[in-house]
């Protein structure tokens, strides 16, 4: 009993070293970001001297972050609407109704799960330079939704099959149809499943980059990872101003994973998991 | 299922709409790049019949393998850190522990940051002049290892696979870690009390019922690999002189910094054959030793 008291603490031990080294970089970042360019230049290892907050102020106008936040957030917001609604009705008729055909349709949607999107990329900058959509906010919204419909449809069909089959016989009797049943029915007994699919395909989006590079040019128009990109290749000189910027971008998104990690994890390990 | 009378036609209309976008823009093009490449295209002049000649002059192109050979390197990374890492800490992590949720929020971190920020962040800690990992070796009296970490030809790769590791072992760990939990644990007693303990017990118990979470995993790391673009893009470019060049990086160069739209499919065509021929020789080999 001694023994394994003792190596249960070693483990602790071991663990707690192991994870501060793996979130050393960003706590290195984090730090030096309350630095002055001149005082990062002579203590880049140790904590501020002087804790300095005037790099937040000035990388927040010079790298236009809230332009990029909000371009973020509208690009994200309309993605999750569009795929959450469309993923829903089609799972919904995938899971609850018996066709040979519509277990195909669900055949051909988990298969997007291995598409590469930089198979798609040149072909998608075409058309959407045909339609006129290059640099607005549709350019994303639709590859984003187009990408994300695949893991969406496949964690909800898996949820949508679980009720058991008599739950809509009441309602069919009472003369419901086929959108009332869904609409107020299936929807709100899937809302668990639908908290898990909002939450991944708001990771997914927001942290998207490649399309962002190809479809959107305009400054005002960019979201937060392109814009980063762009400013990171630009202010090489200001590197804790960029360290600011950079955590400023990246609070936010910690604060959402430690609230929300538990579905964020099942959500991004589902095709892993159970497929 | 039910007594709806007409509902065959209600059933495809509600697929329809997810149907429509998700074939238009997600299936259709990968047959568009497949047409594209065998034209000479910038995208504004009237395209070009040229045969194989984009997928001829890209296989002759030295940069290219440069790529393939980065991108080899990759998988390897992916398969021998990753994987390894991942199941180390599952396996770690696999038992009652307090504060096991605090653990395993800080190793899976790093899986959702955006790869943007991840690169930016690495690319500083791989600086030369007040760079976190230089600084480290000054701090610990090894002056000496100090260099240009990203722009070495020699460990140029190497440092971006340590990032590229780092991002990617969490999600593989918390895979594992799922499976592990499955695993009944009258297993475990029952190979206890026939001797089998420590090494022998991974090896001979525990390993052989991973067998097809690994080959998930394994396909995972795979066509990752492949697939890495922003992490490069943001640290090097690929350079410098395409010593970090991986194929999606040439793509993306033929295609959208040089116009040349048919040539950069056939690449990206090229990226989609050899990423298949890697899961099905990983395939061969894992079926050859069941």
């Amino acid at each position: 009993m001694k023994q394994t008291r003792m190596k249960l603490s070693v483990i602790h031990l071991f663990l707690a070293v192991l994870c501060v080294a793996n979130i050393l970089p960003i706590l290195w970042m984090v730090t030096s970001a309350f630095k002055s360019e001149e005082e990062f230049s002579v203590n880049p290892m140790g904590l501020p001297w002087q804790w300095d907050f005037s790099n937040f102020a000035k990388a927040w106008e010079v790298a236009h972050l809230g332009t990029y936040f909000w371009n973020s957030l509208i690009v994200t917001a309309g993605a999750i609407l569009l795929t959450v609604l469309l993923g829903a009705l089609a799972s919904y008729f995938i899971a609850r109704f018996n066709y040979r055909w519509s277990t195909w349709v669900y055949g051909l949607f988990i298969v997007g799960m291995t598409i590469p999107i930089h198979a798609t990329l040149v072909p998608i900058f075409i058309l959407m330079k045909n339609l006129s959509l290059l640099n607005t906010h549709l350019s994303l919204v639709l590859p984003y939704t187009a990408f994300h419909l695949s893991i969406t449809i496949f964690i909800l069909v898996g949820f949508m099959k679980s009720f058991p089959k008599d739950i809509e016989e009441s309602a069919i009797i009472d003369g419901a149809g086929v959108y009332h049943i869904f609409w107020s029915i299936i929807l709100p007994m899937t809302r668990p499943a639908i908290a898990t699919v909002v939450i991944i395909n708001f990771i997914y989006n927001w942290n998207e980059f490649l399309f962002a590079l190809v479809l959107i040019s305009k400054t005002g128009l960019k979201t937060l990872p392109l814009g980063l990109a762009n400013f990171a290749g630009t202010e090489t000189k200001f590197q804790t101003m960029q360290m600011a910027a950079l955590t400023m971008a990246l609070l936010p998104l910690i604060a959402f994973y430690l609230l929300l990690e538990k579905q964020l994890v099942q959500g991004m390990t589902a095709g892993a998991v159970k497929g | 299922m039910h007594g709806l009378k007409r509902t065959g036609w209600t059933v495809f209309f509600g697929m329809l709409p997810a149907l429509l976008i998700y074939t238009g823009i997600a299936l259709v093009p990968i047959g568009m790049s497949l047409y594209y490449s065998f034209f000479s295209w910038d995208g504004l002049s009237p395209m070009r019949h040229v045969g194989l000649h984009n997928y001829i002059s890209t296989l002759t192109d030295g940069v290219f393998w440069k790529g393939v050979g980065n991108n080899l390197f990759m998988l390897a990374t992916g398969i021998f850190g990753q994987l390894p890492i991942g199941l180390f800490f599952a396996l770690l992590l696999n038992r009652s522990l307090k504060g096991i949720k605090v653990y395993r929020s800080m190793l899976f971190l790093p899986v959702v940051i955006s790869a943007v920020i991840v690169s930016i962040i690495w690319g500083m800690v791989f600086k030369i002049e007040s760079g976190m990992l230089n600084g480290l070796l000054g701090l610990i009296g090894l002056e000496s290892w100090q260099q240009d970490w990203l722009g070495s030809p020699k460990l140029g790769m190497l440092s971006v696979s340590i990032t590229y590791i780092w991002q990617n072992y969490g999600f593989f760990m918390v895979i594992f870690l799922a499976a592990l939990q499955n695993i009944p644990q009258e297993m475990r007693e029952a190979a206890l009390m026939d001797g089998a303990s420590g090494w022998k017990h991974f090896w001979y118990v525990t390993l052989p019922m991973l067998k097809d979470t690994i080959w998930v995993t394994l396909i995972f790391a795979i066509s990752n690999s492949f697939r890495v673009f922003d992490l490069i893009y943001v640290m090097t470019a690929g350079g410098p002189a395409h010593n970090t060049e991986v194929m999606t990086i040439y793509m993306y160069n033929n295609a959208f910094q040089n116009m040349n739209f048919g040539y950069g499919s056939a690449v990206s065509m090229l990226i989609l054959l050899f990423s298949l021929i890697a899961i099905y020789a990983a395939k061969l080999i894992t079926q050859r030793n069941r």
